[in-house]
């Protein structure tokens, strides 16, 4: 129900802001921070293994996507997809290791992930232009359907709707991959994990492929931000927002909610811009972390834990 | 080498804290950043003797993790190990954009003239700074496993580890250990700090490198092996420079990441663990 409350709100929003591009570009990363936040939550909320560094999928994405395009001249839509293939991969590096023991491990391990994937972004200069960057990364190749015409290059709109798509295409995926067996033997791990393998649920495999699905969706994001934004460089592309953002959005919305997190994306989003560096310029960032501690301490459940039932 | 010391001594209050209580603080690295700048201010500033400035930024780095544990931790010790992992990683974010907010981007480098003077040791040129740092965090990690093995205190803060339950039985207040565990995570923390300043620098962007080269450390030794901790530091520090030499030295950071993995495929208790 919220969630179609929402879509239809996401869908009337240029409407309200007159397309106004700058707007727009807010709400665009707003979109893709609110489905990378509902990746996030399929491992957190749902399997109840939290991840600090889930930049590093995002990263992989870009990267994978944009070199996919210029390097092998992919159709960046087919790069996108692959893109997305070479996250699942990086989720499997980690996740092996880190699901073998419980606790903070995983937590830890991702974080240094990313960190290490920066680390190699930046020096392997030949593949990756390093510091640098990559300039002038394609946009995603015209759509003509019917009568009408997409081009990404110019049209922000078209940014946005396509972002919007994803972002209600990977609800849908959650949605329904939470009400499968899949999504239920999720919910047993975090709920109890001794009690979930006693009754016959394989605890690792479930971690791993809510891993796989998450990394998956995140890569696919950030292989739609590098075509979006056209540049990337290692510090954009696994900045730790895209790990820390997901985190606040997603228990700012309802870390037991399947859509919440968008929802908390949205808003904290529109919040930092509007309001957080009103105050502070360069260290508005603090207000994601008292927010967290808040959250966390004070209403667990979040914004939107008291309306939604858990689903 | 030497410096592999000093990072048992960084991750030493992260290490006691995740020993003592299971929880991971992610503020660790943010707590010894503040120590780095209370140092800087003090050492450089107003130059102020060390061993006054010391035990001050070690006493403020525990003064704030005191008060952290006070307004936020104590409440939801109980719940979930996820909810205080996000909450100890929230403080951290706090505080490394105050940082950025008071003190801008700005690294801060404690840079003293007596420490520059070099010595001559067994044929090779080392600072003084460099043995005075090596010096603190042997004394310090030393000190830490003697207070647990010998004071009434440190007894109580290892039986509590072992078994809450049966330590509130034998009538220890285990709010107050943990509050107690706690606070010298940040002063232990806050004691590394201005060593780190001294040794490179401190930015506001430096305490999540600390806290993940701090927790790879921990596993590396096996959790609850203090002593355990001067052993995988040397270790580190031996690997890093190692590759500097032969590889480069853009990947020193990925020696110890790739050596954490692979610990925990083939050893995950640690080097120096009992076995889980």
């Amino acid at each position: 129900m919220i969630a179609l409350v929402l879509f239809i709100v996401v869908l009337a929003l240029p409407f309200i802001l007159s397309f106004n591009p700058y707007y727009l570009s807010i709400f665009i990363s707003a979109l893709i921070l609110g489905s990378v936040s509902l990746a996030w939550n399929l491992l957190a909320g749902v399997c109840g293994q939290v991840s600090f560094g889930h930049a590093a999928f995002f990263g992989i994405g870009a990267y994978a996507s944009a070199l996919l395009v210029m390097k092998a001249s992919l159709n960046p839509f087919l790069a996108m997809g692959a893109a997305a293939m070479i996250g699942v991969i990086g989720g499997l590096i980690i996740g092996i290791p880190a699901f073998r023991l419980r606790g903070p491990y995983f937590a830890l391990s991702i974080l240094g992930f990313a960190e290490v994937m920066k680390l190699l972004t930046l020096n392997l200069t030949p593949l990756t232009e390093g510091s640098k960057g990559i300039f002038s990364i394609p946009s995603l190749p015209l759509i003509k359907f019917g009568g009408m015409t997409f081009d990404f290059y110019i049209s922000r709109t078209t940014n946005y709707y396509l972002a919007a798509a994803l972002m209600f295409a990977i609800y849908l995926s959650i949605y329904f991959l939470r009400h499968s067996n899949i999504g239920l033997a999720m919910s047993a791990v975090h709920g109890d994990e001794e009690t979930a393998s006693g009754i016959g649920v394989p605890v690792f495999k479930t971690k791993i492929t809510a891993l796989t699905v998450s990394a998956f969706f995140t890569a696919l994001m950030g292989a739609f931000y590098a075509h979006y934004v056209h540049f990337l460089n290692p510090d954009s592309a696994f900045d730790g927002s895209w790990s820390v953002m997901p985190i606040v959005g997603s228990l700012f919305g309802g870390i037991g909610t399947l859509i919440g997190p968008s929802i908390g994306a949205l808003v904290i989003t529109g919040l930092d811009e509007f309001v957080f560096k009103r105050f502070f310029e360069t260290g508005h960032k603090l207000f994601f972390g008292l927010l967290l501690a808040v959250v966390i301490v004070w209403a667990p459940v979040g914004l939107l834990g008291k309306w939604v039932k858990k689903k | 080498m030497l410096e592999g010391v000093d990072y048992s001594l960084y991750c030493l209050g992260l290490a006691f804290v995740f020993g003592i209580m299971r929880i991971i603080n992610m503020a660790h690295g943010e707590f010894l950043v503040l120590g780095g700048y209370i140092g800087y201010w003090l050492l450089v500033k107003w130059g102020l003797n060390p061993l006054l400035a010391l035990p001050l930024a070690a006493a403020i780095a525990a003064g704030a993790s005191f008060l952290s544990y006070r307004a936020f931790l104590q409440r939801i010790r109980t719940t979930a190990e996820l909810n205080t992992l996000i909450l100890t990683f929230g403080i951290g974010i706090f505080l490394s954009n105050l940082y950025l907010q008071l003190w801008s981007a700005d690294i801060r480098n404690i840079g003293v003239d007596w420490m520059e003077k070099p010595l001559k040791l067994a044929g090779i040129y080392i600072s003084l700074g460099e043995i005075i740092t090596f010096a603190i965090s042997f004394i310090g990690v030393l000190a830490l496993h003697s207070f647990l093995r010998h004071t009434k205190m440190g007894k109580a803060i290892r039986i509590t580890a072992i078994d809450r339950d049966a330590a509130t039985l034998a009538g220890i207040n285990v709010e107050r250990v943990d509050l107690l565990a706690f606070s010298i995570g940040g002063l232990l923390a806050g004691l590394g700090g201005p060593l780190l300043g001294m040794l490179s620098f401190v930015s506001p962007g430096t305490g999540i490198h600390i806290t993940i080269k701090a927790f790879i450390l921990t596993v590396l030794a096996g959790v609850g092996s203090i002593p355990g901790l001067i052993a995988a530091g040397m270790i580190l520090g031996i690997g890093e420079a190692m590759t500097v030499t032969f590889v480069s030295s853009s990947y020193r950071e990925l020696f110890g990441f790739v050596l954490f993995l692979v610990i925990l495929l083939v050893r995950p208790s640690g080097l120096f663990g009992k076995r889980i």
